[in-house]
């Protein structure tokens, strides 16, 4: 196939995703029925579940998921390594630790700053991960995996703290965060993502073929002219926003940007700067398809999303990590 | 034309200084080898000269003008550094990791042009590399993988490039081949700076030879004032024997531990 042919079906892809999830979003209305909804005829009832219940959870797992697939493709560039993920890495548990903990003290008046909490906590995670894992020849496999295993161990031990000691009316809320979630899916929760993607798209798309550059080293890319003490402030904080907006308003979702960067790899080779487009639209796609599995795989009951991503990413890790040098 | 020139150039690592008071200076055309033992400093002195590590102390200038009042891609464009070595942890082929080496005239936004594409084939075609184009640099020997980043140095089309081992882990057929290369960029006014464990390499190929010895220069001259026993047995600690090459070219002979 050529590239525009598989262009062509990665946007197929993320089409059919999205109207899936509108068309076959739960059991409240029979697929005919949404769909003719969404060609204008439909009841006042069916229009409401359409477009005021699934239309904002499926743009809000479309812009999670492009968000975490992001992340995870600029932090396998700037360390150089195709392990990384902001959820192995201990960043969106960074994030989840900080946002659960705001999420059970603060007032209501102040829940707004939980996704400011969740950012903060994401880059202290990003810094420490980082911080851990740099040797004197750079960031190894070993030493970045367990710096994510360090990591993850502390988060989830004060998210377990905080868990324990929450007050009861806000423990289900917490709890959704540790879990990774889009039934709390709202517009104003869309509108308040966006510009959590925005800024840190801008940023990678201007640093892209920087990261192309990192993804053989540092030395390798100072020598063509990168500056990479400003790219990787830079980009930390990029896939930091990225990772820290989907956990304050999805929860730890994982291996989404684990796999996404690594299938579009495989289909449109190691260009960062025709890469990037790609993996937000196809994290995208699988997110919104991920969450429609876990609305109706044992429907009525809802599975947590982030459960349906590990149980299909943990063999894509386990298949990287045996074909990794 | 003085492309490059260092006076007093300190450097190191994290408080240690490696190099110690290197004067150099680099004309246009020139091929000035960098020779010494294992922890010399030779490659801390290429980076230093490449202006991927900022020396200590001391003055470096590219063209006249301090390194630290150029760009980091402004260097990049005029300099092309060969690293010893590349960790390749992403499957990135061949013609992906050569044109990584029109990256500096790029810069973030402006996509390749047909003349980058046209400076990535004649690198490629020069070290023979077309054959190879599509497969992934992983899959290829140590031998292979240094003439897919030389090649990706000759992409640039750089003033002056910096190789640091280039011919290390070729094989002799690729040796005498990576030679023509050396030959052909001088011969076009590219300046080239070595550093090479191969003595005979370093004298049929450089103008300027340059010894260190634990970070300091102790010698420096043309093949004929390089090509000295004596500086071989306090250098190295070995005896050697210098022997008449091919043309007025020294050759030397190691014979056994002194």
């Amino acid at each position: 196939m050529s590239t525009q042919g598989r262009d062509l079906a990665l946007a197929g892809f993320v089409a059919a995703a999205l109207l899936s999830g509108l068309v076959a979003g739960g059991p409240a209305l029979a697929p005919a029925e949404a769909m003719a909804t969404l060609l204008g005829g439909g009841t006042p009832e069916a229009a409401t579940i359409v477009f005021s219940l699934r239309l904002p959870r499926v743009l809000l797992a479309a812009g999670v998921g492009a968000a975490l697939a992001l992340a995870g493709a600029a932090l396998q560039s700037l360390l150089a390594n195709p392990l990384a993920d902001p959820f192995l890495l201990g960043v969106s548990g960074g994030g989840a630790a900080a946002a659960t903990a705001a999420y059970a003290v603060l007032p209501a008046s102040l829940l707004g700053v939980v996704p400011a909490a969740a950012m903060a906590g994401a880059a202290g995670a990003t810094a420490a991960v980082w911080w851990m894992a740099r040797g004197p020849f750079g960031t190894s496999s070993t030493r970045l995996i367990l710096a994510g295993v360090a990591a993850n161990a502390f988060t989830s031990a004060m998210i377990l703290a905080i868990l324990a000691t929450a007050p009861s009316p806000r423990l289900p809320g917490a709890l959704a965060i540790t879990m990774g979630s889009f039934a709390g899916a709202s517009s104003s929760a869309v509108a308040w993502l966006a510009p959590y993607l925005a800024v840190p798209m801008a940023v990678l798309a201007y640093h892209a073929r920087d990261l192309g550059l990192l993804a053989l080293g540092e030395e390798s890319a100072a020598a063509l002219g990168v500056e990479p003490a400003a790219v990787r402030r830079r980009v930390f904080l990029a896939a930091a926003a990225l990772s820290g907006g989907a956990v304050a308003f999805a929860g730890v979702i994982g291996f989404v940007g684990l796999a996404t960067p690594h299938l579009c790899r495989l289909l449109w080779g190691n260009d960062v700067r025709r890469l990037l487009p790609r993996v937000a639209l196809a994290g995208a796609g699988l997110t919104v398809l991920g969450d429609l599995v876990a609305r109706r795989l044992l429907s009525p009951v809802e599975l947590p999303v982030g459960v349906v991503t590990a149980l299909l990413g943990v063999p894509f890790f386990v298949a990287l990590l045996r074909r990794a040098p | 034309m003085t492309l490059l020139r260092a006076a007093a150039l300190c450097g190191g690592y994290g408080g240690s200084t490696v190099v110690h008071d290197v004067d150099l200076e680099v004309e246009a055309g020139t091929c000035t080898a960098i020779l010494g033992p294992n922890g010399a400093g030779k490659s801390t002195l290429l980076r230093l000269l490449a202006g991927i590590l900022p020396p200590t102390s001391g003055a470096i200038e590219l063209l006249g003008r301090p390194f630290n009042r150029w760009r980091r891609r402004e260097i990049a464009k005029r300099l092309g550094y060969l690293p010893q070595w590349v960790d390749f942890s992403f499957p990135l082929s061949v013609a992906e990791v050569v044109e990584q080496g029109r990256a500096p005239h790029l810069g973030p936004w402006r996509p390749p042009s047909p003349a980058d594409r046209a400076a990535v084939r004649r690198a490629m075609d020069r070290l023979g590399l077309a054959p190879f184009a599509r497969r992934p640099v992983r899959s290829l020997s140590g031998g292979e993988r240094q003439r897919v980043l030389l090649a990706r140095v000759l992409a640039t089309e750089p003033l002056a490039v910096l190789l640091d081992e280039p011919s290390a882990a070729l094989d002799v057929r690729h040796q005498l081949e990576f030679g023509e290369v050396v030959r052909d960029l001088l011969r076009q006014g590219t300046s080239v700076v070595l550093v090479v464990h191969d003595w005979n390499l370093g004298l049929r190929l450089a103008d300027q030879l340059l010894l260190l010895k634990e970070g300091r220069v102790v010698a420096r001259g043309g093949p004929d004032a390089l090509a000295d026993a004596a500086l071989f047995r306090s250098v190295f600690g070995v005896t050697v024997r210098v022997v008449a090459g091919d043309g007025a070219v020294p050759h030397i002979v190691p014979v056994g531990l002194s």
